[in-house]
Parts: C-alpha cells; sequence; structure tokens
C-alpha cells in the first residue's frame, strides 16, 4: 500500500541515525510495516513520552520531546542493558523508541529501574524514487578496501558504563597531542551521538561509527556484515591519512555480537592493541580471564577501577596488567607507547 | 585541550603554553629553504638564548633550514631539563611542533633536536619518549643521562629503581628501540672536566657515568651502540671530542664549530636547492 507523500512535515525532527540521508531523496511512503527492514526509514508522531524525553537531532543537539511531534528514525534493534532490549519490528498500532539517537521497534525487556520506552504512532516507511524503501545502508560510506592494515587498538569492558567511550576519547586525546594521526572508531552498538561526540571533541582526524556503514544498531546483525562494516570503517581511515584507530566495541564481554567478534579470528588478527575497562579489582580478573580464553590479553586496563589507587592496586596483583586513568591515557607519552606496541610507526624500529 | 593554546606574536616568534607555563621560541628562517629538516636548538640552564641565536643564525641561513630556539624562561620554568609530574617541557615541546607546523614548512615530520648541557638532558628524554617526532640527535654535553641500560637503576638508567617513576621508565623502556635507530651524535669538550655545582655528584651518577661531562658523554654512547646491537640494530650513536673546549656553548662553537657540526658540516651552499 504506497500512498503519495505530499512532504515529510518541515518540523519533523531527523534523528542523528539519519545523518548521513539525503532527504531529497524521500518521494514517497506507505504503512507496509510489517515488511519494515533494519536501517528502514520511519516517520512517526510521538504519542507519550517516557524514558527519553529527547532525541537527538541530525546537527548534534539534542531537542525535547513533546506528545505530536513527528520524528524519522530508523528501524531497528537495541541492547542495552540498562535500558531496553528491543527488535526491529514495527507495529503499526504503536512502536517504541528504542534509543535517543533515532531507532524506533518493539522494547521486549526494560531494566526496572527505567521508565519504559517512549511511545510513538508510525505514520509512514520513507521511499525512494524507485519505490523502494530509503534505508541507511543506501547511504554507508563508500566501501574501502581494508589494505593499508593500520594498527588498530580496540577498547572493550564489562558492561555499559565501564569506561570505554571515555576510554577511547582520551586516547584519542593523547595519540593525537602527542602527533599522530589518529581515528576514533565505534565499531559495535546502537547509533548515538553521546560517543560521537566525545570522540569529535577530542581532535581525532577520523570519527566514525557504524552508522556511517549503514547499520542503525549492530544488535542482532549477522556478524558478518558487522565485519564488513568495520572493514569500511578502518579502510576508510586508513584512507583518509589515519596512522592508528581506536576502536570501541560495545557493551560487555558477554554480549552476542561483542562476544562473536572477540572469538572471530579475522577481528583477532585485526587488533594490534587492547584496552579492557572495567569497574573494580573482581571485574578486571574476571575480564581477563575470559579474554584469555579467546587467546587475548589486554595490554592495559583502564575505567571505574582506575579512580581507585587501592582497586588499582588489587587488579595488577590480581592479572598482571597495568591500570591507567584516564589522565595517563590522555598523556602523550603513554599513548605513545600504546600506538609503537600496536605497530604505529613500524618503521622507526626497523632494522 | 586548553593546556595547548598557542599564539603568533610575529612571523619569528611563536609561543605555545602548556598548563600556563608559555614556552616561546625564535624562529630562523633562511633566506633560501634547502628542504633540509627543521632544527631545534634547546638552551641549558643559562638559558642563554642569545648565544643560540648568535651561533646558528648563520647556520640557518649556510644550510637552508629552519633553526628554532625556544626559551625556557626561569620563572614558568625552574625545572625545564626533564619532565616532572609538575612540569612539562616534553609537551611544551610537542605544542611549539604543532604550532610551528601551522606556519612554516617541514614540522609535519620529524624535525632534528640538538641540546646543550641541560638542553641536551631535555632533548634526550624526549625523544626518548617522542621518537616519531625526532630525527637526527645532537647532544652537547649533558650533565648526565638516562642510560639505554637495564643495569643501571632509573633515573640513570632503565632499571626499576625503589621509589622511582614507574611511568616514566616504563615509557622509555618501551620505546628504546625506536629511541635507538636514529642518529645520534653526542659531543663534549675535552676540556669539561669540572665537577662544578652545576653537575650532578652522587655515588649511583659516578659510578654508572663517569665523574665529569667528557666521562659521561663516552659512556653514553657506548651504551647507546651496546643497546643498539642488543635490539639488532646498526648502532648510530658516535662521539665528537670539541678539542680545548670547557663546559660554554659558545666557546665550543666558536673553538670548535659546535653549531656549524650539528647544522651540518657536510652542507655546502653551493649544494642548496633554490
Amino acid at each position: 500500500m504506497t500512498a503519495t507523500l505530499k512532504a515529510v512535515p518541515e518540523d519533523a525532527k531527523w534523528a542523528f541515525s539519519t545523518r548521513r540521508v539525503n532527504r531529497n531523496d524521500v518521494k514517497a511512503m506507505d504503512t507496509d510495516f510489517a515488511a519494515a527492514k533494519p536501517g528502514d526509514l520511519i516517520l512517526a508522531r510521538v504519542e507519550k513520552i517516557n524514558q527519553h524525553r529527547r532525541v537527538q537531532l541530525t546537527t548534534g543537539r539534542p531537542s525535547d520531546l513533546f506528545a505530536g511531534d513527528m520524528i524519522v528514525a530508523a528501524c531497528g534493534a537495541r541492547y542495552a542493558p540498562d535500558q531496553f532490549e528491543g527488535v526491529a519490528e514495527i507495529d503499526p498500532e504503536g512502536a517504541d523508541l528504542l534509543a535517543g539517537g533515532g531507532c524506533i521497534g518493539r522494547m521486549r525487556l526494560h531494566d526496572e529501574r527505567r521508565k519504559v520506552s517512549t511511545r510513538v504512532i508510525p505514520v509512514g516507511r520513507l521511499l525512494g524514487a524507485s519505490g523502494a524503501p530509503v534505508n541507511l545502508q543506501d547511504y554507508a560510506i563508500p566501501s574501502q578496501p581494508d589494505s593499508h592494515n593500520i594498527p588498530v587498538i580496540a577498547v572493550v569492558g564489562t558492561a555499559m558504563n565501564s569506561g570505554k567511550t571515555l576510554a577511547t576519547a582520551q586516547l584519542a586525546l593523547g595519540l593525537r597531542r602527542a602527533g599522530w594521526r589518529v581515528g576514533a572508531v565505534k565499531a559495535t552498538g546502537t547509533g548515538a551521538f553521546g560517543d560521537f561526540n566525545e570522540y569529535t571533541d577530542t581532535g581525532a582526524h577520523y570519527v566514525a561509527d557504524f552508522t556511517d556503514a549503514g547499520m542503525v544498531t549492530t544488535y542482532l546483525e549477522p556478524l558478518d556484515r558487522i565485519k564488513d562494516g568495520i572493514r569500511d570503517l578502518l579502510g576508510t581511515a586508513a584512507h583518509k591519512g589515519c596512522e592508528i584507530v581506536v576502536m570501541e566495541v560495545a557493551d560487555g564481554l558477554f554480549q552476542k555480537e561483542t562476544a562473536e567478534l572477540l572469538a572471530d579470528d579475522w577481528f583477532k588478527s585485526r587488533i594490534s592493541g587492547l584496552v579492557f575497562a572495567c569497574g573494580d579489582a573482581v571485574a578486571a580478573a574476571g575480564g581477563a580471564a575470559a579474554l584469555k580464553k579467546n587467546g587475548l590479553t589486554p595490554d592495559i586496563m583502564t575505567g571505574i577501577v582506575s579512580c581507585s589507587p587501592m582497586a588499582t592496586q588489587e587488579a595488577i596483583a590480581a592479572t598482571g596488567i597495568r591500570v591507567l586513568t584516564k589522565g595517563a591515557l590522555a598523556d602523550p607519552a603513554e599513548a605513545t607507547v600504546l600506538a609503537v606496541n600496536a605497530g604505529a610507526g613500524k618503521q622507526l624500529a626497523a632494522s | 585541550m586548553n593546556q595547548h593554546t598557542y599564539f603568533l606574536n610575529n612571523l619569528d616568534t611563536v609561543t605555545v603554553s602548556y598548563r600556563h607555563r608559555k614556552l616561546s621560541a625564535q624562529v630562523l628562517f633562511p633566506s633560501t629553504l634547502s628542504g633540509m629538516r627543521p632544527l631545534i636548538a634547546l638552551h641549558g640552564i643559562s638559558r642563554d638564548t642569545d648565544a643560540l641565536m648568535r651561533q646558528f643564525a648563520p647556520e640557518a641561513e649556510r644550510t637552508g633550514r629552519i633553526i628554532v630556539i625556544p626559551h625556557f624562561r626561569a620563572n614558568h620554568w625552574p625545572v625545564f631539563q626533564r619532565p616532572t609530574p609538575n612540569a612539562r617541557p616534553d609537551r611544551a615541546l610537542l605544542s611549539l611542533l604543532d604550532a610551528l607546523a601551522l606556519h612554516y614548512p617541514g614540522f609535519d615530520g620529524p624535525v632534528d633536536l640538538f641540546g646543550y648541557s641541560g638542553g641536551a638532558q631535555l632533548a634526550h628524554r624526549t625523544a626518548m619518549l617522542y621518537p616519531h617526532r625526532f630525527a637526527d640527535l645532537h647532544l652537547g654535553s649533558a650533565g648526565w643521562y638516562c642510560l639505554p641500560d637495564t643495569n643501571v637503576p632509573y633515573p640513570y638508567g632503565l632499571a626499576p629503581a625503589e621509589g622511582g617513576r614507574a611511568n616514566w621508565r616504563h615509557c622509555k623502556l618501551a620505546m628504546l628501540p625506536a629511541f635507538l635507530n636514529r642518529t645520534i651524535t653526542v659531543y663534549a669538550g675535552d676540556r669539561d672536566i669540572e665537577r662544578d655545582d652545576a653537575l650532578r655528584q652522587n655515588e649511583q651518577v659516578d659510578g654508572a657515568q663517569g665523574h665529569t661531562r667528557f666521562e659521561r658523554a663516552q659512556t653514553y654512547v657506548q651504551a647507546l651502540r651496546d643497546a643498539a646491537t642488543q635490539y639488532g640494530l646498526a648502532p648510530q650513536a658516535s662521539f665528537v671530542t670539541l678539542p680545548g673546549c670547557q663546559h660554554d656553548f659558545e666557546s665550543c662553537a666558536t673553538q670548535a664549530g659546535l653549531a656549524y657540526l650539528v647544522a651540518g658540516a657536510d652542507v655546502e651552499p653551493a649544494a642548496l636547492a633554490s
């Protein structure tokens, strides 16, 4: 069922996840929500404000939401243990705003400390001139061969809010201060501008996330597609002249896609440095043991654990791995050690 | 990020700041650029940048290379010879390079680094931390060195030391192969043998490095060559005696051609590119 769209309302709020979309490509819409695929753009009307009181705009600022607001966001899933779990399904009777960055789907689980999701009424699925749905994949960065083998320092952690994003940003800052051309990349997660902006603020030479590779979320995406996205992001970073990339992998070690990546031979061969963020010494020991099962050993640990000298001492005693504070990550001397150990500036020590 | 603000006073002076400590530098810009890497020349504890200017200005013109002379003023940098938790002259130098890169050619890659006395201390320690930012290293008569030797306790070497700054030692040790893989030339006058008040004197440094700057310079070069060999690198460190010279930069320059040697003894003006 396709109807001619006069226009997406001028005051519709286009969410951050749609930032790469050329709005002029939208020529029509339908209401075949049962056919909606992850990444399809959905025009929706805000019905009831709950957990998300704001939507993140393409311009990089949050916008307060009010009942009746029109938003454009992508159909997608969400995995956020301290918020929601949801899938990429659009119920024409009402859907869930799963992420403020612009992800609409069906909430299945929520953290009981949180409100339920903000509810929206789907208005239409946006279509292009050919009649096909407008999908984020159509606006992904051009595929880039990952042939430069640019060094990659991966940042993983115990869970959401363990300090991964801060570690990624601070390390990017330290590398930039040391004079390296650095890329800051988020490999997995659900599209939102918080991490993206935090990376950008460090002055990193290239900043991107999986939404640039055409995915509103990596949750429930096939591993091969996620890996293709990572290849494209790394290839683009190299193409733009970066000498090293700091790459955050979302959520905890046991999250489905993160666990699959950490067990994947290509991924393990592609990363040349590893930072592990955790909250305390027990988490440090447990995380190090879990990583060891995949043949991985962090170069350093950081995160909440590093705020406490006592917890730091315990973590070092339990794992033998250095613990760096955010200030140390941002120090060009420490950052250079991580960069060179990861293979940046290989010619420096070539005999 | 505000720790690294800079501003350009004029075409010949660049000022940066790091945590409210300012670092100004004079830029000697030759009338014809040869394409040689820029050279940073660091003063010693006398902070006599005028002497450096006098001796290096003709060299900038002769070689066609940009030579930059930073000034660590005493009120901002009571200690500039080495990074400390409270003062980071190394980071000020990085900020200076970033600022210079915005206005002058040649600063987007490694630059050559010279230091005399306390400046030589800062030069070799900074190059150890950021080997990717520096190419050839020229060190004149440092009082003491961080030897690339894991048998000598830090800070005189790179072995763990009781109460030592583990993070600095770790960084320098991790960067050692990259640091060693460059041309390092160490200069000292053969009359630079006074054990004056400015010379660090204790059992550890005397035992590990020698009693005078002349001895310590030679010890350092040998340690560099030994360490390079251990890492499978071709030793590229050499020692140059400055005949008849005591511990004074300008006399080293006028009597033994120190500035000429540092700027490039094998560079002929006629060979310069237009």
